[in-house]
């Protein structure tokens, strides 16, 4: 019996052993065998010239460089044009003559401590997601960052972030203002640091892992969901203030929808605001900031009674380069998000016990980047809020026993770009509170650590 | 006095190109004034164009960082003409007058 349950937990060491080196060993094969050449960059490397680490300290995290290009509408250009040559530097015709196009390939392994009941832990995902950019100049002032992924869970390519903008350049009050037009489907996918959402910390995650329940809206609840269309602004190169108006779209939906079957249908417009002040200098980069965005909405319906959506955030970055160290960077990012949410649709319906609640959302993280081909991340995430157990019913793995939406954690993640388009990612996530609880926070048995995860990822995009 | 307008016309003309053609490639990085100054000019440790380091660099030798590029500066001789590329070195020379 001893015997019998040793060999029972060398096999199971082995077996854990095979599949966590597996992958790795498959990534490392897959990275000698499809190795680009260097001149295999993505387009807006391929339209300006510059290596991705002119723009970026690693993808997609932006230095000053990078802020200023996409500023500008992602039309910067040092190759050739075709241009109406009538009118000169006014020409009626500016068009890059290569094809702004970008090809990404994700493919990860993910493995939770503890197996979801009645599923294979340890999953490949071969791909994890695929996606086509039309990234670059689509005229002198109009450029674009559209994204279509294919999702090997969906099993089909959906659009995916867009931020479509017009931009110039003037002077007000003797100052330079930068200014734009922009067309997206994601509140804060317009902005230029790394501190909100959009684009914020974890910037690659499982899509196999369990994730918390709860989330604020502009926390990636709207993200491709809505449609908006907004102005942002950048004076004296210190303050940026953008803002936009969105409406829901529902990709996938047929159209005009009747909103059944999403949670989310907005009424009206749902304003979205930000304001950011930075402080640029040699070797440091600060920026602190504001923004939010107001929702409200018909749950299932485009009429009836409505949900109530407020959410006030604030956020900074700070990178530090260091020169004595080879130019290596050390960057902190944060963010606190409050919801405020008056739900009498839902309330009415059964969904909430009550019709107020809020939440909040503090995230953080720590980056050192050694050199463009290194970095290592500790991230903290905390979310608390109004218990409710008809918002937060129990069920198994995603629900919560005693209906809080607390959960609380860290991320650990080290990535590694041996060429400066190809990704080599592993990240641990560990979970102190999971939905409310540390044990049995789902009321069938499952800890909170149970969900801490391993995940590896490979990405390819050139 | 005709020849005179036309001269200082076609003067300026190439004065507004020589300015747009430097707004429109050299600004992100060198900024308005030609500092460097600017928060992407720090990044990239653009130069300041103004500068004796720069200014005592020949025509030719200008010409050909702008076409060939030059450090973390990215080569422009396959979008500007040479003769844009003429203009915008005396662009350049201009530059240290509105320091």
């Amino acid at each position: 019996m001893r015997n019998s349950r040793g060999h029972g937990t060398l096999s199971a060491t082995t077996n854990w052993a095979f599949r966590t080196f597996a992958p790795i060993l498959l990534i490392v094969f897959l990275l000698i065998i499809f190795k680009p050449d260097a001149s295999a960059v993505p387009s807006y490397s391929r339209q300006t010239g510059l290596p991705c680490a002119s723009c970026h300290f690693a993808p997609p995290e932006l230095n000053a460089f990078g802020r200023k290009f996409k500023l500008d509408g992602y039309v910067f250009t040092t190759k050739p044009e075709v241009t109406d040559e009538k009118k000169g530097h006014n020409a009626a015709l500016q068009l890059l003559e290569a094809f702004p196009l970008s090809v990404l390939f994700d493919t990860s392994f993910t493995s939770t401590k503890a197996p979801q009941p009645g599923t294979q832990n340890g999953n490949f995902l071969f791909p994890q997601d695929a996606a086509l950019f039309l990234a670059g100049a689509w005229s002198s002032h109009v450029g674009s960052f559209v994204q279509v992924t294919y999702d090997s869970q969906a099993d089909h390519f959906s659009w995916d972030n867009t931020d479509i903008r017009y931009a110039n350049n003037h002077e007000l009050f003797g100052k330079a203002l930068s200014y734009g037009i922009t067309l997206n489907n994601n509140p804060t996918v317009e902005d230029l640091w790394n501190s909100t959402p959009a684009w914020g910390f974890p910037f690659t995650s499982s899509n196999v892992a369990p994730t918390p329940s709860a989330a604020a809206l502009i926390n990636g609840v709207l993200a491709l969901d809505v449609a908006g269309v907004g102005g942002y602004a950048m004076w004296n190169e210190h303050l940026y203030i953008a803002g936009a108006l969105y409406r829901s779209e529902h990709i996938g939906a047929a159209q005009p929808f009747d909103g059944v079957g999403f949670p989310i249908n907005i009424r009206g417009v749902a304003p979205y605001w930000r304001v950011a002040w930075q402080t640029v200098s040699k070797n440091n980069s600060l920026e602190v900031g504001t923004y939010g965005i107001h929702v409200k909405s018909t749950p299932n319906a485009v009429v009836g009674l409505e949900d109530s959506y407020t959410d006030w955030a604030a956020d900074f970055q700070y990178d530090r380069i260091i020169p004595q160290w080879k130019n290596d960077v050390l960057s902190f990012r944060g963010t606190y998000i409050r919801e405020n949410s008056s739900l009498a649709a839902t309330f009415a319906a059964g969904g909430a016990a009550f019709p107020r609640h809020h939440l909040n959302t503090v995230q953080g993280n720590a980056e050192y980047h050694f050199g463009t081909r290194l970095s290592g991340t500790v991230g903290l995430f905390h979310t608390d809020g109004t218990p409710d157990p008809l918002l937060f019913p129990q069920a198994a793995i995603t629900g919560s026993a005693n209906g809080d939406p607390r959960s609380s954690g860290y991320i650990l993640n080290l990535s590694w770009w041996p060429v400066q388009n190809i990704d080599l990612a592993a990240q641990y996530t560990g979970y102190e509170r999971f939905n409310g609880l540390q044990t049995n926070y789902d009321g069938a048995g499952r800890n909170a650590s149970g969900n801490n995860s391993i995940y590896l990822l490979a990405r390819f995009i050139f | 006095m005709c020849i005179a307008i036309l001269g200082v016309s076609s003067f300026l003309r190439a004065q507004n190109d020589a300015e747009k053609i430097y707004k429109t490639n050299c600004v992100l990085c060198h900024a308005a004034d030609g500092s460097g100054n600017s928060p992407s000019g720090k990044a990239l440790g653009a130069e300041d164009l103004r500068s004796e380091v720069v200014q005592k660099k020949t025509d030719a030798e200008l010409a050909e960082a702008i076409a060939q590029g030059k450090g973390k500066m990215p080569a422009f001789g396959k979008k500007l003409k040479p003769e844009d590329i003429t203009k915008l070195v005396a662009y350049i020379r201009a530059l240290p007058k509105g320091k």
